[in-house]
């Protein structure tokens, strides 16, 4: 017996030690000489680049009464979400700014866990129309701006220029075209330039779903119609016969050469990748692109909300640049979008179909249950597109979501 | 009839064989995928054995992540919660197994009823408690996981000392001893591998919880193995090359306690299940 | 001889006592007091336990200064009489919001002043509304539909009491989502542990005979099971996968599904991952503890029987099984409380989608994705009288002992 405890009382050092070497990183931060400066905590996910934290290394050293910590929040995002919420409804002034995807923003504020900061944004002379309008459509719930954008995110449709006609890329570009239109041309050009697939887009059971859907009914204006052509593509040789299994992470194939055309955001460009930027085009999508990407709202309870909003109006007005030059995302700030170190790190930015892209944008509900909707949009549609649901069943149950 | 024992040992070993191989075979396949690089997990080559370009990147990548650190921090949280939770339960248990008092049944029922509660319903409430007393985020979690931890290990310490012969005690009695002497200096050292027993189960438990960590250590610091590798499934895509890598890192040490204790974690399952 | 137990002996109980009540009973006692109201986090008319007036201060104080704000800019384009109305309903406003400026939280008042001041905000409202819509040819900065906004969000800064007693558990008896994921439940339990029992009562008897090289059998056995779920739900789920899952493969090669898609995608293709991935993993589980059963058998009986005649189903149903029963009632009891409360592997594999949602994903659904907790907990609770009532019938019916006390 006493053997096998030495055994496990050794082995558990070894692991120990081995931890604690590899987390050297995080330690010197606490170690740090003190300070008489006020702490204030950002959460958030981890960043594949080291934008996020430039900014706020630059904000810190930009003036000497805050210190921004970065409470590292995990990237699972259902988990994040789950945390922030079992953190704020009791009251926790764990975390000061919070960073929340565009579709929690609604039921934060709805919920009184995040502080409106119209007044705050009034006295540091910005204004509403300085940000995205996708996002801050978001951001607003009962006519009080709840957050500003950390990024923006929208869906985009990518199209394989080699393969697609010119005269085909035009319409698309242009956006001069319906589903419809898409859905022939995926079968059409599938299996052209080694190509599997012809399109491919996101219709499992999930949160990309509701943002499909949004796409597809033309931002909730035409449900019927825009189901309809969800089932069809969704039916059609064009797309893949597990279409209903696809999230965004399965779309990611069209950069490995796999189908000719799929709805993906941004990010998807920087994937791993088989082929060259000329062989990319990007094009808005028929009924509008759907707006995704983070916002940055403050804790209701934060103790320090100046030094909060600082922060806040940092990262979302100059920390900009930072987050389209260092990391990959797009501008929030308009102003940004003129910047010409941003112009030139993302050529997206000065594509014709992108730009067209971001001026046509349709929302998700912003609803105080926004979960509760989601759910009942995931499950009604999917069954539909399954074929266990009828269309007009489909289309009252959205409708009844969306009145949530 | 020697053939046919014969036949019938034959058919055994193929059974057993067939049995370990469909247990072993995820692990193998999740190793195969662990070493290749993500171009080649999707498309014609994810079902090849053996990658075209194998590479060690997402084991580095991971341990980048802090796997280390979330093992260290479920070895920490599992052995506090192993070492108070046998305390705990050995002292109960030798009371439970060896006196009569009114209301013994009840209480042995409403153990056995904690540890048949959805885990969910403690969830809420416990993480309010620790808001409060400020316990959010560290290794304080371990008493949160007495509610999982400690109902099995109390019903099977009072199995292992029901076993242990009472003339034992009554002579440390007549010798003069009370009732915290007898305990450790008699019962104890003879209950050690039930002790030990009862010791891996709750480690196990404790290392297996996801629920709980998940909720009150939202912090990635304090994170532990389960909650760590559900994290690699991002915003939008699930990292399969990362994942399959931190399996097998997560792997290796719950083999290790599995092939050095295996007959007191059998022991331990069976328990109370078996009357002997 | 058992002694009766002394107040040096109660005080070993003690430590179990305390942690028990803490984290087991407080929380539960907790989640019973839920049940019995309306409390749903993410609104804040019902944000709390309330069971007389209250008023919720801090957003009518936000809310009014916002009215007043908005209103204020708006002004400024008016002219004459309306103008003056609106300065002086911007001026009444803040007197009445004025006392509450001071407090920071949710207060108790009387239900006649909250009322006095919804009914004062709502006839602003309607003379507001008046004049916007005879000024509708002017631009407006703000414009009605905004403040209309904030007056529905004043309303709801008065709060009734939210206790519904009982009724929401009568609500739960016509749900038919609880419905849907109680048979799911059920489904997913009664298949998942007969193969476990069929299979692991195979594998006990076979390694009953004395097997070499047990030992490696035990060892392998015991890894699935000692690895997290929520580790090996996820490795499933890559072998699920459509389009590179090795299983998914496997099985739509060999005709079981009809295409690997399918797999993850159709309800009984998905149902049937589910248990497969449950079979795997506890089947070891209950292999072994009926192994244990096994090796208690008195092998004397077996040399009686051969002795008598009996062949090998004769010896089984005669004498295996009915020594066995004790074990295997226990192994069965366990297995099916566990399997009934499943999450972990669901909510990794489908996340609840394609008919898989079970009793607890949809109560986490509820409580912690929607923090409707007081419905949440009616779910878990019923879900607690479930387990109970399969103990019951384990326990009474068929002579599961639990308790044993010898």
């Amino acid at each position: 017996m006493k053997k096998i405890m030495a055994v496990l009382l050794a082995i558990m050092m070894v692991l120990t030690l081995g931890a604690c070497g590899s987390n050297n990183e995080s330690a010197p931060q606490e170690e740090a000489a003190p300070t008489e400066k006020i702490v204030i905590k950002f959460a958030a996910q981890g960043d594949s680049t080291p934008a996020t934290q430039q900014s706020i290394d630059d904000f810190n050293a930009s003036q000497d009464k805050y210190e921004v910590v970065w409470e590292d929040m995990s990237n699972d995002s259902g988990a994040m979400k789950d945390a922030l919420k079992t953190s704020l409804s009791a009251g926790s002034s764990d975390y000061d700014v919070i960073s929340m995807d565009v579709c929690w923003a609604g039921e934060f504020a709805a919920a009184g866990y995040i502080t409106p900061i119209d007044e705050m944004l009034q006295a540091a002379g910005l204004k509403i129309s300085d940000f995205n309008a996708g996002s801050m459509a978001a951001a607003t719930y009962n006519a009080k701006t709840y957050a500003l954008p950390f990024f923006p995110d929208l869906g985009v449709l990518f199209f394989r220029k080699d393969i697609v006609s010119e005269e085909d890329a035009a319409k698309l570009v242009a956006g001069d075209y319906t589903w419809a239109d898409l859905q022939a041309m995926a079968e059409t050009y599938k299996g052209q330039g080694d190509t599997t697939e012809g399109y491919l887009f996101q219709a499992k059971q999930g949160e990309c779903l509701v943002c499909n859907a949004a796409e597809f009914t033309a931002g909730w204006t035409d449900i019927e119609g825009g189901l309809v052509a969800f089932k069809a593509l969704t039916d059609s040789e064009g797309t893949p016969a597990d279409i209903l299994n696809y999230a965004e992470g399965e779309t990611e194939k069209f950069m490995t050469g796999a189908a000719v055309f799929a709805r993906n955001w941004p990010y998807m460009k920087g994937c791993e990748t088989t082929l060259t930027d000329d062989q990319i085009g990007y094009a808005p999508l028929p009924g509008g692109s759907c707006v995704g990407g983070w916002l940055l709202g403050i804790n209701k309870n934060s103790a320090n909300p100046e030094g909060a909003f600082e922060f806040l109006k940092y990262l979302a007005t100059e920390g900009q640049v930072v987050q389209a030059t260092v990391g990959t995302h797009l501008p929030g700030y308009n102003a940004a979008l003129e910047n010409a170190d941003v112009l030139g790190a993302n050529a997206m930015l000065t594509d014709a179909g992108f730009q067209k892209a971001l001026a046509t944008t349709v929302s998700r509900p912003v609803s105080s249950a926004y979960g509760e909707a989601s759910d009942a949009i995931q499950i009604n549609v999917h069954a539909y597109l399954a074929g266990d649901a009828e269309l007009a069943d489909t289309v009252a149950a959205v409708e009844a979501a969306l009145a949530k | 009839m020697q053939n046919q024992t014969k036949t019938f040992k034959i058919v055994c070993t193929i059974i057993i064989i067939a049995f370990m191989l469909i247990m072993i075979f995820p692990f193998v396949w999740i190793l195969v995928t662990s070493f290749k690089p993500s171009t080649e997990i999707y498309g014609p080559t994810a079902f090849q054995i053996i990658a075209n370009n194998p590479t060690g990147a997402n084991y580095t990548t991971v341990i980048d992540k802090g796997i280390l650190n979330s093992i260290k921090n479920s070895f920490i949280v599992s052995v506090i919660t192993t070492l108070y939770v046998v305390a705990v339960s050995t002292l109960c248990s030798y009371i439970l197994a060896r006196c009569h008092f009114k209301g013994k049944k009840l209480l042995m029922a409403g153990i056995l009823a904690v540890s048949m509660f959805p885990q969910m319903i403690v969830v809420g409430p416990i993480f309010n408690m620790f808001y409060k007393l400020n316990l959010l985020n560290s290794y304080w979690v371990c008493l949160a996981y007495s509610s999982i931890t400690l109902p099995a290990a109390t019903w099977i310490m009072v199995a292992h000392f029901k076993k242990i012969p009472i003339a034992l005690e009554e002579a440390a009695h007549i010798d003069g001893c009370n009732a915290w002497q007898t305990l450790w200096k008699v019962i104890f050292p003879i209950a050690l591998p039930g002790v030990f027993t009862c010791a891996i189960m709750t480690f196990i438990s404790a290392w297996n919880e996801y629920l709980l960590t998940y909720t009150l250590n939202a912090d990635k610091a304090f994170q532990t193995v389960p909650v760590g590798i559900n994290a690699l499934r991002t915003q939008f895509a699930i990292l399969w090359g990362e994942i399959t890598a931190a399996t097998i890192v997560v792997v290796i040490p719950t083999l290790i306690i599995v092939l050095l204790f295996q007959k007191q974690i059998v022991s331990g399952m069976t328990s109370g299940a078996v009357k002997e | 001889m058992k002694k009766r137990i002394t107040f040096t002996q109660a005080l070993f109980l003690l430590p179990l006592l305390i942690l028990l009540g803490i984290f087991a009973v407080y929380p539960i006692v907790t989640s019973a007091v839920y049940s019995l109201f309306d409390y749903r986090t993410n609104d804040q008319t019902v944000a709390g336990l309330y069971t007389s007036n209250k008023f919720n201060a801090p957003l009518f104080v936000e809310d009014c200064g916002y009215i007043t704000w908005y209103l204020g800019d708006d002004v400024t384009l008016l002219e004459g009489e309306d103008k003056q109305k609106a300065e002086q309903i911007i001026a009444e406003i803040d007197e009445i919001a004025a006392p509450y400026k001071e407090v920071n939280e949710v207060v108790s008042i009387d239900g006649d002043i909250s009322q006095n001041v919804v009914d004062k905000m709502t006839s602003y409202q309607e003379e507001l509304k008046a004049i916007y819509t005879k000024n509708s040819d002017k631009q407006f900065y703000n414009g009605y539909e905004k403040l209309e906004l904030l007056f529905n969000e004043v309303y709801g800064c008065k709060i009734s009491s939210n206790f519904t007693g009982l009724s929401a558990y009568v609500q739960v008896l016509k749900d038919t989502r609880f419905g849907d994921s109680l048979k799911t439940t059920l489904i997913f339990t009664f298949i998942s542990v007969f193969f476990e029992f069929i299979l692991g009562l195979g594998l006990a008897l076979i390694m009953n005979k004395a097997m070499k090289g047990i030992g490696a059998v035990r060892t392998i056995s015991l890894i699935p099971w000692a690895i997290p779920t929520a580790v090996s739900a996820l490795m499933w789920s890559y072998m699920y996968d459509g389009s590179s899952g090795i299983i998914a493969k496997i099985f739509a090669d060999i005709g079981l599904i009809s295409a690997p898609e399918a797999m993850l995608l159709t309800g009984s293709g998905a149902m049937t991952a589910a248990i497969l991935a449950d079979v795997w993993k506890t089947t070891p589980y209950m292999a072994l503890l009926l192994l244990a059963g096994l090796q208690t058998i008195d092998t004397g009986l077996y040399e009686s029987a051969s002795i008598d005649g009996a062949g090998p189903i004769t010896t089984f149903f005669k004498i295996t099984l009915p020594l066995l029963k004790p074990s295997i009632l226990v192994a069965l009891l366990f297995r099916t409380l566990d399997a009934f409360r499943v999450y972990d592997l669901i909510a990794v594999l489908t996340g609840g989608a394609q008919g898989t949602e079970t009793l607890s994903i949809y109560a986490y659904k509820l409580m912690i994705g929607q923090s409707n907790y007081g419905y949440g907990s009616v779910v878990v609770l019923a879900m607690a009288i479930c387990v109970g009532i399969i103990a019951f019938i384990f326990v009474k019916v068929l002579g599961a002992e639990l308790l044993s006390d010898d």
